[in-house]
Formats: C-alpha cells, sequence, structure tokens
C-alpha cells in the first residue's frame, strides 16, 4: 500500500536539468549537440548559391544602414523651452473644448476663455505651450512653422475637411512636426457598425498622409460640455511622454512665441502722433537657436525689425526644483497665460505682478485686470515722459521726480525696462540737472506724494511679498531710512547736482563693470568696485552703515530696490564718491584703496589701452610718469568735449583729481594708503581684478608688487582691450547719432588715435617690438621645451608613459615556460611607499595630497586598463559611422560644458539667449496698427534671422503645383509664398533648365512637372521649403495651396530668357546663296549675328554671311539648298527677361480686429479683368480657324541632259518613260513551237524526271544509313559512360574511406583533447 | 522690411580689409568715412583701390560707391561668386595683402575660387606669399576646407618695387564649416624654411640657409632650408632675397617667421647672414609667442571659428596681434559675437610666453552662395 502511495519519480522533460540530460544521453549516442550536426554533415551546411548568400548579406547591410540618420550635434538645452502643442481643426470642431480639458486635466484649473498661448507645466520635466490654431491660412502657416506637437482636430460625424489636409501640407514643407489626429464628434453615430467602419476609414486615410501607424485619438463623448476625464488624461498622458525630432529649420533659428505684449511708446508721442510708429516689448520663451541682442527678427505678418534690446526674466512657469518625487504637487501646477489674464505672477524685467484675481475670478476680470493695468499704463507714461520731456514740461518732471524722490514710491514703480534705458542714454543724468532747479518744490512734491503714496501701500505691500527675499530686505531698509530722508532732504538737495557730474565720470566705467567683471573679481568682495552679485545687497548694507546718512539721501533718490545689480554698482561708486566730498578725513583713510580702485577703473581703462598700444608693460616707472601726464590730458579732453557741461564736469573733473591727487599731495596718507593698498592687493591675489593701468602708476614705489599685479590684472584686461567700454562701444557703433546730438552727449571716450591710427598701415604682421636677445642662455631656455627635444609632459614622455607601462603589466607569467616576470616598479613602488612614508613623517601637515595623489594614481591605472580593454572588444569593428557620432556627442559635451559654470549675465554675452529662456524683446518702429488693432487671438512671432536672411536679392526655387490645385500658375502673376518666417507676395517667372543649362522662360507651370521659379524677395538659406497660395484673404471650397517646393540657388542677377524668333524674306536667290531682308532693322544688328545659324521653315539651313548695303538691315546668307522665293527664313534668339522687383510682406496683423483674414495684396491683371468686367481684345490672328490649304502643284522633273547621260541605263527617264508607254499594240505575241522542238523539250522534261527520281531515291538511302550509324554510336557511349561510371565509383569510395579514416581519426584526437582539457 | 540691414560707419582706412571681408560676409553695408582726409594726398591709395576692385570681382551685385576726394567710401555687399578669375594687384603692397583677404572669402563662394593674382610676392610689409602658404593653407584644411584643389602656387616670384611675381589660388567651397578644439599646440618636431633670390646671385640663399641654421641647430637637429633661385622670366622684375622659416609641431601646427631684404634702391644693403640670422631669431621669437595658430593668421583661425556651426570652438594662441585685436572689435560689431579670453600661463617655465585661450560658439553661418541641385 505504502508502497502504491509513494509519488513515482516523473523524469524533468524541460528545464535545464533536463536539457542536460538529455546532451548527454546523445553524447553517449555518439549524435547529438547541434554544432556537431555541422560536422557530422558539413555539406548540408555549405554555401548553395552564392547569389543568394550575397543578396541576403546585401539585404541585411541595407537594412542596417537604413536605420542611419546623419548624425547631428545636439545642441537641445538642459532646461527645453515649453513645448508647442498646436490645436488645430476646422471650426466647430471642439479645439477651445480639448485644450480647455487638457488644462484642465493638468492645472485643475478651469479656463472660460483663452486668447494666446497658455503655458502650464505638465510632467516633472516637461512644459507645455497649447495655442489654438484658427482656419485662417496666415495663422495655420505661421504655427505650423513653430508647433512641436500638432493636435489635429477631426470631425468624425463629417469626415476630413479642407483645413486638415492644407494644414497638412503647410507642415509637410516647413518640417514636418509631431501630429497626432484626435477624433471627435463620435457620439452622433449612433450604429455602432458604422463608427467602427467610419473610425478605420479615417484612420487609414489619416495614415495615408502622416504616416503608416500614426496615433489617432478618439474622443467619444460630450460629458456637461467636456469631454470624457479618462479619455483627456490619456491624451495628455501621451502628449507629455512624446519625443520629439529636431527640425531643421526650427534648430537653426531663434524664434519665440510671444505670449505677451506691452506698449513702451512715450505717451507724449503717440499723443502728437496718434499714428506714430511704436515701440513695444515682447515676451515669450526663446526656442531653437541662441539669439543675439541687436539680431534681426521678422515678425510673420508684421515686418523686419532689428531687437533694440534683449533681457532675460525669470521664468514665469517654471519647473519644479527637485525632482525627486512621484509626481507634482498643486503648487507646482503653473499656468501662464498673460494674454488670457492668467498668470499668477508676472515677471517684468525687475519688477513682478502677482495677478490676484487668477482663474476663478474671471468674472471680476475687468475689475482685476483694469488698476493693473492702470498702474502699469501710468508707469509708462511717467517714466517715458522722463526720457523725453525732461526739461520741457515741469507738470511731468514732478510726477517723474516724486518717485524718484520717495522710497515708497520707487517701491511701487517697478517699470524696469525704464530705468535701464534712462541709463542708457543718459537720460538719467539730464532728469538731475533739472531736480537741482526744481529743488525746493520737488521736496515738498516729494512729502505730498509720500502721503499719497501711503494710501497705496497695500498695493505695495503686494509687490513686496512679490518680490524675492533681496527685495523684502530692500524694502525694510528703506522703511527704516523713511524718517531719516526728511532731515537729511536738504543737504541732499546741494549734493544733486554733485552727482550729476560724477555720473559722467561713472559712465566711463567699462562695460563689463556693470555685468562682467564680477566674475573677474570675485575675490574683490570687499571692494565696492565689484561685489559679486549674491552678495550686493549686503555689501550695499555695510556700505550704507559707514557711511550714514549721506548715501541714503543718494539712495533715496535713485530709489528703486529693482534697480538692477549693474546700477546698483554704479550708484555704490558714486556714494563713494560722494563720500569723500564730504571730507571726513577718517573715512578717506580707511576707503581710499578701494576708492582708489574705482577711480583706476574709470580713468584707467584708456591708459590701459594706450599701455597696450605701446606694448611696453615693462618700462614702468617711464610710463608711469607718462601716464600721469597723459591721464591729465585725458581729462582736458573730457572736460573739452562736455561742452554743454561743462560745469559739471569740471567738477567732476576735480573730485576725481582731489581723489588721484590726494594721494600725491598729503605725503602722509600717502604712505598709509599705499601700505593699506599693498594689504588690499595681498588678498586678491589670483583674482583678476579691475584695476587699470593708473593703478600701477600709483605703485612706483614698490615694483615687485607691480609685476606681480600684472599678472593677475591681465586676463580682465585683455578683455577690456579687445571689447573696450561700454562708452567706447556705443560710441563707435551709432558715430551718426553721436554727431546728431551736437556734442550734448559727447562723453568723453578715450582719443581713438591713441588706441590705433585710423589711418595707419593696414598690415596683419605682428612686429616684434622689442626683440630678445637669442644667444643668452636663459633666453634660449625660456623656449627649450617648446620643441621635442626638451622636457615632456609626464603624460606624454615617452620615457616615463613605458615606466608606467611596466608598472601596469609588470608582473606577469608566461604560461608557456612557466616564467615570471617581475616588474621593478613594484619595488620602486615600494620603496616610494616608504619614502612617502618618511615624507609623511616629515611634513605631517600634508598627509591627505599625498593620499590623494596615490588614488589618483591608481585611478589612472584603472583608467588606462579600462581603456586598453575598450580598445580591444570595443573599437575593433568602429564604422565610420559610429567614428562620427562618438565626434559629434564629444562636441555636444563641450557645447554644454563650456560656459555652464558662468553665471547667466555672462553667458548671454558669448553665447546669445540659450534657447529656453524667458526672454523680453524690445523692437522699435513697429506699425502703429499692430498695437491699435493687436489681437490675442493670433499667434506673433519672433522669427530669428541668420547672416544676411535679411538682405533681399534673386532667389531660384524648385517648384511643382500642387496635385489638388485646380488651376495652373502663369508667369507674371503675383503669388503668395511662405518661405522662412516670411509669408510674401511676389512675383515669380516659372523656367524650364535645358539641357545647355539655359533657363528659359515658362508662360505656365506645368501640370505634373516640376519646374524652376525665379522671383525677387528676401535671401533664404537653400534647402528651405516654401508654399504658395494665390490669395490668403476669403474662403474657397477649394484647395488653397497652389504650389510647393525648395529653394535651390540665391544670387544677385539671374538669366533667365525667352525664345525670339526673328522672321525675313528671300528677296533675292542665287543657287545656295540669298539676299534676305526684313530681318533686322540696321548693319549693325547683322553684324552683332554674323555667323549665327538660320532656317527656312520648310527646314533648309543655313548662315548669316554678311550685311548687304541696301535695303538697311538685308544680309547675304548661304543655305544648303536653293531656298525658294515664297520661304520664310529666321532666326532662333535667346531674350533676357527682367525679373519684376516686387517684394510685398503679408501684413495681415496690421489688419483691424476681425479682418484679419481679409489682407489682399497686388491682384493678377485676370483678376482685375474679372471684377471691373474688362473684355480682353484678341489678337485676332491668334484666334483658332479651320485651316485652308491650297492644293499645291507641282512643276514636272527635269533632270539635266548631262546628268541623264551618267545615269545607269534602267534609270535613265527616257527608259522608265518608254516602259511606261508601252501601247497595247506593241505588246510580244505568243510563242507557237514547232514539232521538232516540242519533241527535244518533250525529252528533256522526261531525263529530268528521272534525274529527280534518282536524286531522291539516293537520299532516302543515305537517311537510313545515317541512323543505323547512330544507333551503332550510342550502344558504344553507353557501354563508355557505364564503364567510366563504375571506374568513378571505385575512386570514390576509396576516397570516402581515406576520408573517413581522417576523421575519425581526428574526432579521436579532438575527444582526447577534450579530455585531457 | 527686408533688405535694409542696419549700416556700420567707421572712419579711416586702417583695418579696411577686415572690414570689407566682414561685410561681406555678413551681409550688412558699409560706410568708411575720413579716409587720409588730413593728409596731403588723401582719400584712397591705388593699393586699397586694386583691393576694392578685387572685391567687386569676386562678389557679384555689390556696391561700391566712393566719392570725388576718395575719403569716403560706401560698400553694399552682394554675393560671393567666385570662378576663375586674375587680379593684377599694385605692386606698392605684397600680393599677401590680397591674398589674406581672400583666404578669408574663398570658402564660401558659389563656384571654387582660381583666380591668379600678380603682384609682388615677397615684401617686408605683408605676409608673404611663401608664409600664407605653409601656414594658412594647414589651417583652412582644419576647419575641414580641404581637398585637391585648395592649393597656392607661386609661379613666378617678384621682389619690390617693381613686382612681376605671379601666383594662383584656388580654393574649394563649403557650406559649413567645421568646429576646431585646437588648444595644444604641441612640441616642434621639424623646422623647414625657403631660402630665395631673384635677380641675384644664387649663392645668397645658401649663405643666408647657413647663418639661420647656425642658431636654430642650438633647439632641434631636424632643420632643413629649401633655397629656391628663380631665374628668367620667373624671377620677377627687381632683384631681391630673403627667408621665410617654419616650425612644425607635432600636433600640425606651424608657426612661421619671414624676413626680405630691403628693395631695390631702398635703405642700406642687408647682408645675407644677417638676414639669415634674424630671420632665425624671429621664428624663435614666434615660438616664445606660441599658440596653435601663427600670428599672422590670427585673425582668420578666428574669422573661421565664428562662422563655424552653432558648436563651441576652442584655439589656443599666442599674444594678440592689434590688428587682431581690431578683429575681434569688428566680429563684435558685424556678428555680434564675443570671445571669452582667457589668460593661460605655461605651467613649467621653458614654454614661452603667455598664451591666450579664445572660446566662441559658432554663429551658425552657412554658405548662402552655393548652390543646390
Amino acid at each position: 500500500m505504502e508502497e502504491k502511495e509513494k509519488k513515482k519519480h516523473r523524469a524533468k522533460h524541460s528545464g535545464p536539468k533536463a536539457e542536460k540530460k538529455r546532451k548527454r544521453y546523445l553524447n553517449d549516442l555518439g549524435i547529438g549537440e547541434e554544432e556537431n550536426a555541422r560536422k557530422r554533415n558539413p555539406k548540408a551546411f555549405t554555401v548553395q548559391s552564392a547569389v543568394r548568400m550575397a543578396r541576403t548579406f546585401h539585404r541585411t547591410q541595407d537594412l542596417k544602414t537604413k536605420k542611419h540618420h546623419i548624425p547631428v550635434v545636439d545642441r537641445t538645452p538642459l532646461e527645453p523651452p515649453p513645448v508647442v502643442v498646436v490645436v488645430v481643426g476646422p471650426p466647430k470642431v471642439g479645439k477651445s473644448t480639448v485644450i480647455k480639458c487638457l488644462i484642465k486635466n493638468f492645472t485643475r484649473q478651469k479656463l472660460v476663455e483663452i486668447r494666446g498661448p497658455v503655458t502650464i507645466v505638465s510632467g516633472k520635466k516637461r512644459r507645455l505651450t497649447i495655442i489654438e490654431c484658427g482656419c485662417d491660412i496666415n495663422t495655420m502657416i505661421d504655427l505650423a512653422k513653430v508647433a512641436d506637437l500638432v493636435l489635429m482636430l477631426i470631425d468624425a460625424s463629417f469626415g476630413f475637411e479642407m483645413e486638415t489636409f492644407e494644414f497638412l501640407n503647410i507642415c509637410q514643407v516647413h518640417g514636418f512636426p509631431k501630429i497626432m489626429g484626435v477624433l471627435t464628434h463620435l457620439d452622433t453615430f449612433k450604429n455602432n457598425k458604422q463608427l467602427k467602419k467610419t473610425k478605420k476609414k479615417l484612420k487609414h486615410r489619416f495614415w495615408t498622409e502622416v504616416y503608416p501607424g500614426a496615433k489617432l485619438f478618439y474622443l467619444s463623448g460630450m460629458v456637461h460640455g467636456e469631454y470624457q476625464k479618462q479619455e483627456i488624461h490619456n491624451l495628455g498622458r501621451f502628449i507629455s511622454v512624446m519625443k520629439f525630432r529636431p527640425l531643421t529649420w526650427q534648430t537653426s533659428h531663434p524664434y519665440v512665441l510671444a505670449d505677451r505684449m506691452e506698449e513702451l511708446t512715450n505717451p507724449e508721442d503717440v499723443r502728437i502722433n496718434p499714428k506714430c510708429d511704436r515701440k513695444i516689448s515682447l515676451y515669450g520663451y526663446l526656442r531653437g537657436a541662441h539669439l543675439k541682442n541687436k539680431s534681426q527678427i521678422h515678425m510673420p505678418g508684421v515686418g523686419d525689425f532689428t531687437v533694440s534690446d534683449v533681457s532675460f526674466l525669470p521664468d514665469p512657469c517654471a519647473l519644479p526644483e527637485q525632482q525627486k518625487k512621484r509626481s507634482l504637487n498643486e503648487k507646482e501646477k503653473l499656468v501662464y497665460a498673460p494674454l488670457s489674464g492668467v498668470g499668477g505672477i508676472v515677471y517684468d524685467k525687475d519688477a513682478v505682478y502677482i495677478d490676484l484675481g487668477g482663474s476663478h475670478a474671471h468674472e471680476k476680470e475687468e475689475e482685476e485686470v483694469r488698476p493693473n493695468h492702470e498702474l502699469v499704463q501710468s508707469l509708462i507714461s511717467t517714466h517715458s515722459a522722463i526720457d523725453v520731456k525732461m526739461a520741457s514740461s515741469k507738470v511731468s518732471l514732478f510726477m517723474d521726480s516724486a518717485p524718484l524722490a520717495s522710497e515708497d514710491v520707487g517701491q511701487e514703480f517697478v517699470m524696469p525696462k525704464e530705468e535701464r534705458q534712462v541709463d542708457l542714454k543718459t537720460g538719467r543724468v539730464r532728469r538731475k540737472a533739472v531736480f537741482e532747479d526744481d529743488e525746493k518744490e520737488n521736496d515738498d512734491v516729494a512729502s505730498d506724494e509720500e502721503d499719497d503714496q501711503e494710501e497705496d501701500d497695500e498695493e505695495a505691500a503686494v509687490s513686496e511679498d512679490g518680490s524675492d527675499g533681496d527685495d523684502e530686505s530692500d524694502a525694510e531698509e528703506e522703511n527704516d531710512r523713511v524718517p531719516l530722508r526728511e532731515g537729511v532732504a536738504v543737504r541732499r538737495a546741494k549734493r544733486l547736482k554733485t552727482e550729476v557730474a560724477q555720473e559722467e565720470a561713472v559712465n566711463e566705467l567699462p562695460a563689463f563693470a556693470d555685468s562682467d567683471d564680477d566674475l573677474e573679481m570675485s575675490s574683490e568682495e570687499e571692494g565696492e568696485t565689484a561685489p559679486e552679485d549674491s552678495e550686493m545687497e549686503e555689501e550695499e548694507e555695510d556700505e550704507e552703515e559707514e557711511e550714514g546718512d549721506i548715501k541714503r539721501t543718494c539712495e533715496d533718490e535713485s530709489s528703486d530696490s529693482e534697480f538692477e545689480a549693474a546700477n546698483k554698482r554704479a550708484e555704490s561708486k558714486q556714494y563713494d564718491i560722494n563720500s569723500e566730498r564730504t571730507e571726513t578725513k577718517s573715512q578717506i583713510s580707511e576707503h581710499s584703496p578701494k576708492r582708489k580702485a574705482v577711480l583706476t577703473t574709470d580713468s584707467g581703462n584708456c591708459t590701459a589701452e594706450e599701455a597696450s598700444e605701446s606694448e611696453d608693460e615693462n618700462s614702468s616707472l617711464e610710463e608711469g610718469d607718462e601716464e600721469g601726464g597723459s591721464h591729465e590730458e585725458l581729462e582736458a579732453e573730457e572736460s573739452n568735449r562736455n561742452g554743454f557741461q561743462e560745469r559739471q564736469a569740471k567738477k567732476a573733473d576735480s573730485v576725481r583729481q582731489t581723489k588721484l591727487k590726494s594721494v600725491d599731495i598729503e605725503d602722509d596718507d600717502v604712505e598709509n594708503l599705499l601700505r593699506e593698498e599693498e594689504e588690499y592687493e595681498e588678498k586678491i591675489d589670483l583674482s583678476a581684478d579691475t584695476t587699470g593701468a593708473l593703478k600701477w602708476k600709483e605703485d612706483l614705489t614698490q615694483k615687485a608688487a607691480e609685476a606681480f599685479l600684472r599678472q593677475q590684472r591681465s586676463t580682465p584686461n585683455l578683455r577690456k582691450l579687445v571689447y573696450g567700454t561700454a562708452v567706447e562701444d556705443e560710441d563707435q557703433e551709432s558715430e551718426d547719432a553721436d554727431d546728431e546730438l551736437g556734442g550734448l552727449f559727447r562723453v568723453s571716450r578715450p582719443d581713438k588715435a591713441s588706441k590705433q591710427k585710423a589711418n595707419a598701415l593696414d598690415c596683419s604682421k605682428f612686429l616684434v617690438e622689442k626683440p630678445q636677445d637669442w644667444d643668452l642662455e636663459e633666453v634660449m631656455s625660456s623656449i627649450r621645451d617648446c620643441f621635442v627635444t626638451g622636457k615632456w609632459e609626464d603624460d606624454k614622455d615617452a620615457a616615463k608613459l613605458l615606466e608606467e607601462d611596466e608598472e601596469l603589466y609588470g608582473d606577469f607569467e608566461d604560461l608557456e615556460t612557466g616564467v615570471v616576470h617581475k616588474g621593478k616598479a613594484a619595488a620602486g613602488e615600494e620603496q616610494s611607499g616608504s619614502e612617502e612614508e618618511e615624507e609623511e613623517d616629515e611634513k605631517m601637515s600634508k598627509p591627505e595630497p599625498e593620499e590623494e595623489e596615490k588614488k589618483k594614481e591608481r585611478m589612472d591605472k584603472k583608467r588606462k586598463l579600462k581603456e586598453m580593454f575598450d580598445a580591444e572588444y570595443d573599437e575593433g569593428d568602429a564604422t565610420y559611422f559610429d567614428d562620427l557620432k562618438e565626434e559629434m556627442h564629444k562636441q555636444a559635451q563641450l557645447n554644454r560644458a563650456e560656459f555652464e559654470d558662468q553665471d547667466d549675465e555672462t553667458r548671454v554675452q558669448y553665447e546669445g539667449f540659450r534657447p529656453g529662456m524667458y526672454v523680453r524683446i524690445e523692437i522699435e518702429n513697429v506699425p502703429c496698427e499692430f498695437v491699435l488693432n493687436f489681437d490675442p487671438h493670433y499667434p506673433i512671432i519672433l522669427g530669428g534671422l541668420g547672416n544676411s536672411e535679411g538682405n533681399v536679392g534673386y532667389v531660384q526655387l524648385r517648384l511643382k503645383k500642387h496635385r489638388w490645385y485646380k488651376k495652373i500658375l502663369k508667369t507674371r502673376d503675383p503669388l503668395i509664398l511662405s518661405l522662412g518666417w516670411r509669408r510674401f507676395q511676389t512675383i515669380p517667372m516659372f523656367y524650364m533648365e535645358d539641357h545647355n543649362g539655359r533657363h528659359r522662360l515658362l508662360k505656365y507651370t506645368p501640370q505634373h512637372m516640376h519646374c524652376g521659379a525665379a522671383f525677387w524677395g528676401p535671401i533664404t538659406p537653400q534647402g528651405t521649403g516654401f508654399l504658395a497660395v494665390q490669395s490668403v484673404s476669403g474662403t474657397t471650397p477649394d484647395f488653397r495651396i497652389a504650389a510647393t517646393g525648395v529653394v535651390l540657388d540665391l544670387d544677385k542677377s539671374i538669366t533667365i530668357v525667352k525664345k525670339l524668333k526673328l522672321t525675313g524674306f528671300p528677296f533675292k536667290i542665287f543657287k545656295n546663296t540669298c539676299f534676305i531682308k526684313g530681318m533686322f532693322n540696321s548693319q549693325l544688328e547683322v553684324a552683332k549675328f554674323e555667323g549665327a545659324a538660320i532656317r527656312s521653315v520648310s527646314g533648309i539651313r543655313g548662315q548669316i554671311k554678311k550685311a548687304l548695303r541696301t535695303p538697311v538691315g538685308a544680309f547675304r546668307a548661304t543655305f544648303e539648298d536653293k531656298l525658294l522665293m515664297s520661304d520664310i527664313v529666321f532666326v532662333r534668339t535667346w531674350y533676357p527677361v527682367s525679373i519684376p522687383t516686387f517684394y510685398n510682406p503679408v501684413t495681415s496683423l496690421l489688419k483691424p480686429a476681425g479682418e484679419k483674414d481679409t489682407w489682399s495684396g497686388m491682384k493678377t491683371t485676370g483678376q482685375l479683368r474679372y471684377e471691373r468686367g474688362i473684355k480682353l481684345k484678341q489678337n485676332k490672328d491668334s484666334l483658332y480657324k479651320p485651316i485652308v490649304r491650297e492644293k499645291r502643284h507641282f512643276n514636272k522633273l527635269h533632270i539635266p541632259k548631262a546628268l541623264q547621260k551618267a545615269l545607269p541605263f534602267k534609270n535613265k527617264p527616257k527608259n522608265l518613260e518608254k516602259k511606261g508607254k508601252t501601247p497595247k499594240d506593241q505588246w510580244r505575241p505568243a510563242v507557237i513551237r514547232e514539232p521538232h522542238e516540242k519533241k527535244i523539250s518533250a525529252l528533256l522534261s522526261a531525263l529530268s524526271t528521272v534525274n529527280n527520281y534518282k536524286i531522291r531515291k539516293a537520299k532516302i538511302k543515305h537517311r537510313e544509313q545515317l541512323k543505323e550509324y547512330l544507333k551503332v554510336k550510342q550502344k558504344e557511349d553507353e557501354q563508355k559512360f557505364k564503364r567510366q561510371k563504375e571506374a568513378k565509383k571505385k575512386v570514390y569510395r576509396i576516397l570516402g574511406q581515406r576520408e573517413k579514416k581522417r576523421q575519425k581519426s581526428s574526432l579521436k584526437g579532438s575527444s582526447k583533447g577534450e579530455k585531457s582539457m | 522690411a527686408a533688405g535694409e540691414a542696419q549700416c556700420l560707419s567707421y572712419t579711416g582706412c586702417n583695418f579696411l580689409r577686415q572690414r570689407l571681408v566682414l561685410a561681406t560676409l555678413s551681409g550688412r553695408p558699409l560706410k568708411i568715412r575720413k579716409i587720409r582726409s588730413k593728409e596731403e594726398d588723401p582719400g584712397l591709395r591705388d593699393f586699397e583701390a586694386s583691393f576694392i576692385r578685387l572685391i567687386d570681382k569676386v562678389t557679384n551685385g555689390s556696391r561700391i560707391e566712393i566719392n570725388q576726394t576718395g575719403t569716403t567710401l560706401y560698400y553694399q555687399p552682394g554675393l560671393l561668386y567666385g570662378g576663375s578669375l586674375e587680379h593684377d594687384c599694385s605692386p606698392s603692397r605684397g600680393i599677401g595683402y590680397y591674398l589674406e583677404s581672400l583666404l578669408c572669402l574663398a570658402p564660401f563662394m558659389k563656384h571654387p575660387l582660381k583666380i591668379v593674382l600678380r603682384g609682388v610676392t615677397n615684401d617686408q610689409v605683408d605676409p608673404s606669399v611663401d608664409v600664407l602658404k605653409a601656414t594658412a593653407l594647414p589651417l583652412l584644411k582644419k576647419f575641414g576646407i580641404d581637398g585637391e584643389s585648395l592649393e597656392i602656387k607661386i609661379s613666378r616670384r617678384g621682389m619690390p618695387p617693381k613686382g612681376g611675381g605671379e601666383i594662383l589660388f584656388a580654393c574649394p567651397v563649403r557650406k559649413v564649416l567645421q568646429p576646431v578644439q585646437f588648444t595644444d599646440p604641441g612640441k616642434i618636431k621639424r623646422i623647414r624654411g625657403t631660402a630665395y633670390s631673384v635677380r641675384v646671385s644664387p649663392q645668397m640663399a645658401n649663405r643666408m640657409v647657413e647663418s639661420a641654421r647656425g642658431i636654430l641647430n642650438k633647439f632641434l637637429p631636424d632643420i632643413y632650408i629649401y633655397t629656391d633661385h628663380m631665374k628668367g622670366v620667373s624671377s620677377g622684375k627687381s632683384p631681391g632675397f630673403g627667408m621665410c622659416l617654419t616650425a612644425e609641431t607635432i600636433n600640425g601646427t606651424i608657426l612661421s617667421a619671414e624676413l626680405a631684404s630691403n628693395p631695390q634702391g631702398q635703405g642700406a644693403a642687408v647682408l645675407p647672414e644677417e638676414l639669415g640670422q634674424n630671420c632665425a631669431k624671429l621664428l624663435l621669437e614666434e615660438i616664445y609667442r606660441g599658440g596653435c595658430v601663427d600670428s599672422t593668421n590670427q585673425s582668420l583661425a578666428l574669422l573661421l571659428m565664428t562662422l563655424g556651426q552653432r558648436d563651441v570652438s576652442k584655439v589656443l594662441l599666442g599674444p594678440l596681434s592689434p590688428y587682431t585685436i581690431e578683429f575681434l572689435r569688428h566680429l563684435r560689431s558685424f556678428f555680434q559675437i564675443m570671445f571669452k579670453i582667457e589668460t593661460k600661463t605655461a605651467e613649467e617655465e621653458h614654454m614661452g610666453g603667455e598664451k591666450v585661450l579664445m572660446t566662441c560658439v559658432g554663429i551658425g553661418f552657412c554658405n548662402l552662395s552655393k548652390t543646390i541641385r
């Protein structure tokens, strides 16, 4: 029982164990092991067909290479801009609903009205900018150029509409973004089968348009006016994981999809001329490539502009900071849509607006928004008024001055841009000058306004809350200061004037002082010249404390806490100067080193440049003296230049001089200062500092320090030397403007002539000013290591490398011989180790570096080993493609790493503004209609243009009429092209290229073929796609895209020719020579065409020989045959066609709201004729009519007698005629034989019959014999074959046996080998 | 509207070449005023006029306006055209004056440039054709401008004052340039050079070689200086002699120095020995300056870096020459590009003077002239 109960062992049939067993079993049998099959039956594994093998090989290689794309350097920024999602579809398909649902899905907010782009955070690493695309073809074209992802909405109940296909075609031309179809209105289907069928049909049509397998989404039904939550959620998921491919145009051009627009025009100008050109600022994420300041941009629908200023702002819709957690919390689900009035926080250049209204309060939106706007508006107005009419109107000055005077107001007045602008134009200076005059009023007003402002405190509070920590602290400070302010007011008034002058001085600061130098001067934290950004505020505070009231008052004037760092720095310098003016001696002694640094930056720049000019930094002594002198000269020059503000300038000079010369004059102080300075300089070791060349002038006494300093200075000085000062730069770029200002704003700059002679010799050679004496040993040794014979770096020295290798591979054992090789390095290492120990004992202070060094060594060793391994195993089959990819990858890494450690301010100077930044772009001279007719529903795109893409020239295209467009296109009819960023109307000429490269004009485009087109328009890089439409206004049921193609060539001149046939008539005919008239009008014309080929209509070819005297324009020509008087002779010539220089940008955004889709440019003549009802008067000759041809009568052929004689007899015309003419009576009679003759013929026939019989008989006999012979032959052959076969068999058997024997022996051997193994 | 790029304005005739070259490449119009306005002989000189004519030859559709006195020049650039051309350079400047600018423009033509320049091949002012051939061409190759057709051929040598030299310059066209990372000059492995003499005793060349070797041999054994004595029609119209030396490193950096005898009838006669020695010392001076690019070609290297794709390029230079410094400023005003300039001091002592590491991001320039088929 028990045994029965026991479970029987069940052998495993699968799994590794079973496998192993089976193998063993098969092995025992002597069969098994697949690889043995190869040995057992080698023939089965041989190449059956070389051709097939080659084919399969080819195919696999083809498939492999098909997968390759040309590798490109990955230039996507680390923090990419939001993905642009364009929702497109015909009207009433549910676009807005989809957008709203998506926003709600991602942010849990409900937007009621959507205008313009909406930016949302959709995930930890992705933001989306969703924008709706209307059915206006202008909008469709613009958005297709910036789209990353297109949500193509299709009304399933209706099917595809033209808009869908038009948009797809636009996309195809301008680079194909990702496209996802979304089917809506699926709930209208009652019948499930019908629904399924429709879905399938639509899907397949969609696939043919996009690509097979393109994603098509189904949104089934609506619930409470929204799509189903789950479906939208899925759609959102799809969007937020989608990957995008880079598009050529987009990655090579910077562009901004603007989500905010502000007008900055001076209100006064608008008042005077409401149609004046406007100045606007546009905000948005920068995408594509790096954008450089002052570069050219194009706004589709508006025109070309030059960027007047760019700045980057903090990201209004930033990605979450830390990414560790799985999902976003509610705080991080941001939404930003200023055009729709949703933004939460709106950042300006240095202000932050908080829209408390939010999305839930859209009912109150009007009220919420308006005050904000008002505030902004008022700010703008006051601000711009400052700029322009500082002196002209006192009232406006008050408005101005108030905010400046009172801190509170300053706190609120957050139009940063204005501030900066003022700075640039040195408007500030002027403003203060006016202050001086009105000081009393000013004070009163200020106090008044302060009261007023207290009422507005709520708003101020709001903005303060929004601002970052620094601002808050500042605000607090300022609050503290408020009581003090009044007390100081009087004193301030005095100082105002001086400040003006000092600002002059400050203007001379090097360009980098306000943006860049902080880097170089990182260690100069104590120095006021350039504190680091982060520490700015604190330092300010410190200084303030030190310098007390005076400074505060100063700051009051420039009150704004939002001031740019640069401004602050500049101001801090001012304060310094001011404080010095107060002449508290103790302060001087305290601060003088720093101050001196300031000074040197001011004036030192020019001297530095001079120094470089003379390039003799070594001769410090002389130079110092010289520069002392030159400096004064410079100052004198300055004062001269400042003509207008001479007084102030002088004061400035005096201030400076007091500072400069305080050193010289006050001996005791000097020494103190110098000593202090020395200490100070020691502190700033390594750092590069701004201190100019003046510094070392003062250092004359200490030469050692000087040399040291010079080394430190070199970098920033070099940069300054190259890129100069801001003022100078401005000057250089707008010299004309300078002249216009008439010296008012001439800022003293280092005389150019002193730096580089404007009219000097233009030579690129770098002459050696002061050659070294190369005979001296030490001089020679200074370049000793530049040669291969010199000492090498450790990592390159062959001997060292060898040593290292030995260390690496020192110990090894030769397995064959069993000899152990010991590397001597091991011993060395030990030794060194012991040495190290000793050393460690000796210097206990530095054990760590040693440790590190060792570690590094180890790491190096490991790395090297790994490299060797990689080289051996990975790179064996590295192809060209792999190498290329690797190269690109390296470049991408370098691009990322190069500027990573720099702060953004510096970085944008080198790189330009990088994509992903939120930028504010200022543009001037914008047509007023753009602002007046602004409609946020239409996208505003700023497309950056490359070099000389703003120029115009002739553009040649390859063009094909769209197969769905119903008409063909006519040459010289205006056509609207979308090319690059632009949409414009132009007049193309179509042509075909002949086999000899001639461009022959066509009247119409071919029906189904490519042709060339040339037009005059903007230069756009070759290879850019374009599309053409005939009109962008109105709606037609037909397909609107007329043609598509690509740019082939750009040039400044083009030759397209059309055929011109000149006809003439013979008026005198000789044998083969003819006189022809009517073709030309003068002898000269004929002379030009001498030697030209001519032809008669009947095909007789000839040549123009020479002009005749009469009639005018007649000429002699020779032909290959004699012409007839009725012949027409023509010459084929080519006449160059001029291309109309017509380029008319489509300015659809300038049209009034609601009419933006009605832009119409130049009309075609056909259209005009149709509209005006003008009938074309046809040329009668051009009309078709039945061709009536006269029956032609030909003369008889006459052959000359001499020729007749030469002809063969049968061809003689005489004979031919005779033969034809044989009359009936001349026919030959029938022959009747005589009896004798009959007999003969009968005999002959009998004989021939006999003969024939004999021959036939012989033939039959012969055939018989042949048959017999063949039979015998076959038999013999068979026997022979049999014999041979047997012999072969024998041989093969022997061979086979031998083979088998051999194999067996080898098998044995191998098995033996295995066993032994 | 399109076609109104901002006009840049400058004063003085200095740096005329780089201004015209950059204006042509950037497509921006240019105005230069006050050209020698205060001098006795105001206006453009013949060599500048010749240069402007050359620019006109290689471009299509450019507009050049010069006022009556020649003190103001307006230049609206066209597109670079290229093709097979000939140009007679003014003998008051060397061919190098023209060739330097052509080197900047040639890779961006519509048709590959093949130009015959006639004039002074070697003089004391401009970089000679020999030096440009030895240094600029390898530099172009680094940027991907390569191929058989890239060549400079000196068919006749012409010395000042009369000239009579003739060279052929041919360069292929490229659509885009490669970025370079050229920061390690490497060690000098050999020194080559040419000692040329025309219409003087052929022994001059040998004497120069001897003296130059005497100095250079202290550093390196691998020295070979070719002697090039031209005779007959290929020797130009004026007598003279000179030498140019190049030092090549293991990484392919080429540094050069040159010296030519005083033109006939000007200055004192120079002993060939002295010239050879001085030239060798100049080469040592150049080596002391160091860098990956010869001091004459600094601007060319920087330009090609600027015109690269939107990638980071780096190059290590010796001290910047005044010409290069001005060139950098011009690059900024024409292309809005700024270089990151870092000073590098050699860690070890015997590696010459301070170096400058120049870094920039290319502007993504592409050859707008080149036709696609």
